[in-house]
């Protein structure tokens, strides 16, 4: 039977659905839960991952080794991972005091086209025994030449496995096929994939690129993540059991887990709202909704078109700011019509 | 560096020259050239003159030119102060002529760092090229040269072929031209190429040395390679994470012999031919973790696959060296074990 | 008219667009080029345009140390550590384009005085020249700035492997300089690599965080600076004026490239060679007693 690893960024991207208020009490709670259902990484941070807590995309309730330290404590098979964008999370600072607070599985994560910036972090995490991956977040930007020439990169700085990233949830299953099948026979390394739910597509999606050959697959807690939410973890799970994938889950645990991460985790359920179905059109990273929400409120404009405009000028993550002067870009042009 | 580092290596350049020195004879009192010579290959060829000065009375002058001189004379400070060592630093792509008594070239100077080829492909193809050109150039000014060295890759072969044994110097390889990271593989081809034409027009007399892969001292740890990553991990007290399940097969040999065998085929090698420099014992990843853990004390837990199932194509990578062996009589002094042993002892002491 | 008598050391991009820029200063004059590659574009543009050119690396300027008065390094911080001893027994004056932080924090619009005086003169980083003006300007109109941050989207094609090598170390230095020359009390910087084709300007936002936001003291600081960063960087524009969102000041800057050497979408390498010889140009003055005769002489 194929396996799948599945890797759990309840704690890290459903950071984002909740403005990174995720506090240790919640943190703790779901951690076990989740390492009790045999996933295989729990994924804890900021939603951009370690040192990003900033006005840029939103501070932290708590710090990074705050919630690494209470984390860690409580798995007890699971490896702890953490997801770090250099640019936003240096070695020093970040990197360095996470690796001794004692993670396992370290994610490196560039925009897609920008594999080289992720060098010395992986080599970093390498040099210190633990898992390096690498990340290629929205991944939909670039085509699948492109992308396998990126993750070839990663996997000369040491990167034991990549995973694309469908940040803005605009794929659909055949795109994902495409990618996944194209990286998977030309890789000598596993290949995972990290879905958003913008369109409807996430679980079809992580099934796609399972049947593609990824051999990764992220998943969170009744989707909670940036958006329109992640793959919902507890229906990947059954589906990817459905299909006959051994995932050393259990499903019943797992749901248990989604229910717990329902009650104390969410004030309320991720859906696909109507501007996560904009974004996802636009092509835009899942993380800007708060963001677009709030300015295009601020300045009386439509969101929806924020959004399309943040598409058209082919923003990638970690350009929130780019949305306020779009924002007020949109205001003085409806001043001007009027 | 402690003086048991220097000793490790200096019992190495022993025993790699135990079999006796009459064929090196032609070094004596002679001058030796090496670019790129505060790197892997030119330290190591450095202990190797050093050890027949010292001991054997060879009077050989060794001039080391690089870009960079910093971590060399951190790592190798007692090679960098001797009389018979100068160190010069400049950009071998910046050479337009050379000490007039050289004798000897050695052209090593290119990163085998996969990291630099990804990040900058193009400069590592630049140096490559426009540095071969400029020290053939000023090669074929010098009225007392003997031989020129050209340090190719064994990475030119391209994809060895799962039912060859193993590359031997006629095989024509293939290699995708498009694919950037073809670039490294195919500047060493073009070097190769001009070479020959060097060789044709100006008469110049080159050997070329295609390298495999090695273990052993003043190899830097952070590099990624199976050989480094898995020595690292069992030195950090593991488990020793081995990729995919473990079938792909390198070959590993340890720098003293490639020290020696670099200075035989300098001085009896033929002109225009290439020799493949390795060691021909093949072993599947597997087996490696598993050797380097049993040199490790608590013999580290070795991990396959934890990434998932994924199984690529093995791919296998093993010199045919038997040129060497039957033209040049040369083998190796020391194994595997013994190789993963010193290497780890040399690494442990700091 | 006297000049200053410079050397510039690093013949890749920076070197190169340093180069254009001293020729077409009237206070400056490159006399010598210098790189460690004699086949690299950069010395051949040197010596095509008629200025004295070496690929000895240092050792140039060691032979012949009474060539210049100042020498820009625009090599790497790890090379610069190496050349600035060497260059300090020499009595050089250094205007280090590298990240190594081994001299004075110089942002021309906001230290400049101060930093006439000092021997090594550090140039920080892109983010650092775009930004720090407009952090000292938010100082300047309030009592107490509690947080800074940074934000600078730069083209991905003016990224090249060194700068995508050492973003940690782009990090740290922007923000160490922002609390060092501005008086915020805590920073931070964030750098995006945007491959969009056609290729975007460098644009840089900044978020403040004050007690008491004051946006019209603000907004006359803002302009008053931006007017000082204009005078030697052409391409610099506030587009957002100081506002007020959700609970922080929030300004943005694009720079616009000169097109010197390098493509006008590349305003991150245009604004810290700008402000190099701004600085230069400055030394020039003071310590020669040089008259400016510069298009651009008012306020400098």
């Amino acid at each position: 039977m194929k396996k799948i690893i599945v890797s759990d960024p309840t704690l890290r991207d459903g950071n984002h659905a909740l403005g990174h208020q995720l506090n240790v009490r919640q943190m703790v709670m779901y951690a076990a839960a989740s390492d009790a259902a045999g996933v295989a990484i729990v994924e804890v941070g900021h939603g951009n991952g370690l040192g990003a807590s900033s006005l840029q995309v939103g501070e932290s309730a708590i710090e990074d080794l705050a919630m690494l330290g209470a984390v860690r404590a409580v798995l007890k098979h699971a490896k702890l991972g953490v997801h770090i964008i250099p640019g936003f999370g240096t070695i020093n600072k970040n990197l360095k005091p996470a690796i001794e607070a004692g993670v396992d599985v370290v994610r490196v994560a560039s925009h897609c086209t920008e594999a080289d910036t992720t060098q010395r972090h992986i080599g970093y995490a390498r040099e210190k025994g633990r898992v390096a991956y690498g990340v290629l977040m929205m991944s939909h930007m670039a085509a699948k030449e492109v992308l396998l020439n990126e993750c070839r990169k990663m996997e000369s700085y040491g990167a034991e496995a990549v995973v694309l990233m469908d940040s803005a949830g605009a794929y659909l299953p055949a795109d994902v096929s495409e990618r996944i099948g194209f990286l998977a026979r030309n890789l000598s390394i596993p290949v995972g994939f990290h879905g958003h739910n913008n369109l409807g597509m996430a679980v079809a999606n992580s099934a796609a690129a399972a049947e593609a050959g990824a051999t990764l697959l992220d998943g969170s807690a009744r989707g909670l993540g940036a958006g329109a939410g992640n793959t919902p973890l507890e229906v990947m799970i059954a589906v990817l059991h459905r299909m006959g994938y051994s995932t050393d889950v259990d499903l019943y645990k797992i749901l248990d887990a989604a229910d717990l991460a329902e009650r104390h985790l969410m004030p309320k359920i991720p859906t696909i709202s109507s501007l996560s179905i904009a974004s996802g059109l636009a092509g835009v990273f899942s993380g800007f909704a708060k963001h677009v929400e709030r300015v295009a409120a601020e300045y009386g404009v439509d969101a929806r078109e924020v959004f399309r405009e943040l598409g058209n000028r082919k923003v990638v993550a970690g350009q929130e700011d780019v949305a306020i002067e779009v924002a007020i870009e949109l205001a003085a042009r409806k001043g001007e019509e009027k | 560096m402690t003086s048991k580092r220097r000793d490790i290596v200096r019992e190495d350049c022993r025993r790699a020259l135990a079999g006796g020195t009459e064929m090196l004879a032609p070094l004596r009192n002679s001058a030796l050239f090496v670019t790129g010579g505060t790197g892997f290959v030119g330290t190591w060829l450095t202990e190797m003159i050093a050890c027949l000065n010292d001991e054997h009375g060879f009077n050989v002058h060794v001039t080391l030119m690089a870009r960079q001189c910093g971590r060399f004379v951190e790592t190798a400070e007692h090679l960098a102060a001797r009389k018979d060592v100068t160190v010069v630093l400049k950009d071998v792509r910046s050479v337009l002529d050379l000490p007039p008594e050289t004798q000897w070239i050695i052209h090593a100077a290119a990163t085998p760092d996969r990291r630099v080829h990804a990040s900058d492909p193009v400069g590592a193809v630049d140096v490559i090229v426009n540095g071969t050109r400029a020290m053939l150039v000023a090669a074929v000014q010098l009225s007392q040269l003997r031989k020129f060295l050209n340090i190719s890759s064994g990475l030119i072969y391209g994809t060895q072929p799962w039912d060859m044994p193993a590359i031997s110097e006629s095989f024509c390889g293939s290699l995708d031209c498009a694919n950037v990271s073809s670039g490294y593989p195919e500047a060493k081809r073009f070097a190769e190429t001009l070479c020959a034409a060097y060789q044709s027009e100006h008469r110049l007399i080159i050997s070329t040395v295609r390298p495999f892969a090695f273990i052993g001292p003043y190899q830097p740890l952070g590099l990624p390679w199976a050989g480094t990553d898995f020595i690292r991990d069992a030195m950090l007290g593991g488990p020793i994470r081995v990729h995919g399940d473990g079938q792909t097969i390198r070959s590993h040999m340890y720098p003293s012999d490639m020290a020696y065998w670099l200075l035989n085929i300098l001085v009896k090698g033929r002109s225009g031919q290439a020799y493949n420099v390795g060691s021909a014992r093949g072993v599947t990843l597997a087996e490696f973790a598993a050797r380097i853990a049993d040199c490790v004390p608590g013999r580290p837990r070795i991990e396959f696959g934890v990434l998932g199932e994924r199984r690529p194509p093995a791919s296998k990578r093993v010199p045919d060296v038997s040129l060497c062996a039957s033209a040049l009589s040369l083998g190796l002094s020391t194994d595997l074990d013994m190789a993963i042993k010193r290497t780890i002892s040399w690494n442990q002491t700091t | 008219m006297p000049r200053l008598n410079v050397a510039i050391l690093g013949s890749g991009n920076i070197g190169t667009d340093l180069l254009i820029k001293t020729m077409r200063s009237s206070l400056l004059r490159c006399v010598l080029f210098v790189g460690r590659n004699l086949q690299s574009s950069g010395l051949a543009k040197a010596g095509s345009l008629g200025v004295p050119i070496s690929w000895r690396g240092i050792e140039a300027i060691v032979e012949k140390p009474h060539i210049c008065d100042l020498v820009f390094d625009a090599t790497s911080a790890l090379d610069h550590q190496t050349h600035w001893p060497i260059l300090d027994r020499l009595g050089k004056i250094v205007v280090d384009m590298t990240p190594a932080r081994l001299g004075a924090m110089c942002v021309p619009a906001v230290n400049r005085d101060s930093c006439l005086e000092k021997r090594n003169i550090n140039m920080v980083t892109c983010g650092g020249q775009a930004a720090i003006p407009l952090a000292c300007a938010i100082r300047q109109s309030h009592r107490d700035v509690s947080y800074v941050e940074i934000v600078s989207s730069i083209a991905a094609r003016s990224a090249g492997p060194a700068t995508r090598i050492n973003l940690d170390e782009y990090v740290e230095t922007t923000e160490k300089a922002l609390v060092a020359l501005s008086g915020c009390r805590r920073s931070k910087a964030i750098l995006i690599l945007n491959p969009a084709d056609p290729c975007i300007n460098m644009q840089t936002t900044l978020f403040a965080k004050v007690a008491q936001p004051n946006l019209e003291r603000c907004r006359a600081a803002v302009a008053v600076m931006e007017k000082k960063v204009q005078d030697y960087v052409p391409g610099y524009q506030v587009i957002v004026p100081p506002i007020y969102e959700n609970g922080r000041i929030v300004i943005m800057v694009r720079v616009q490239g000169s097109g010197d050497h390098l493509p006008t979408y590349a305003g991150n390498l245009d604004i810290i060679d700008c402000a190099a010889v701004a600085m230069a140009e400055a030394i020039a003055r003071k310590h020669f007693h040089v008259t400016p005769q510069t298009k651009n002489g008012p306020g400098l």
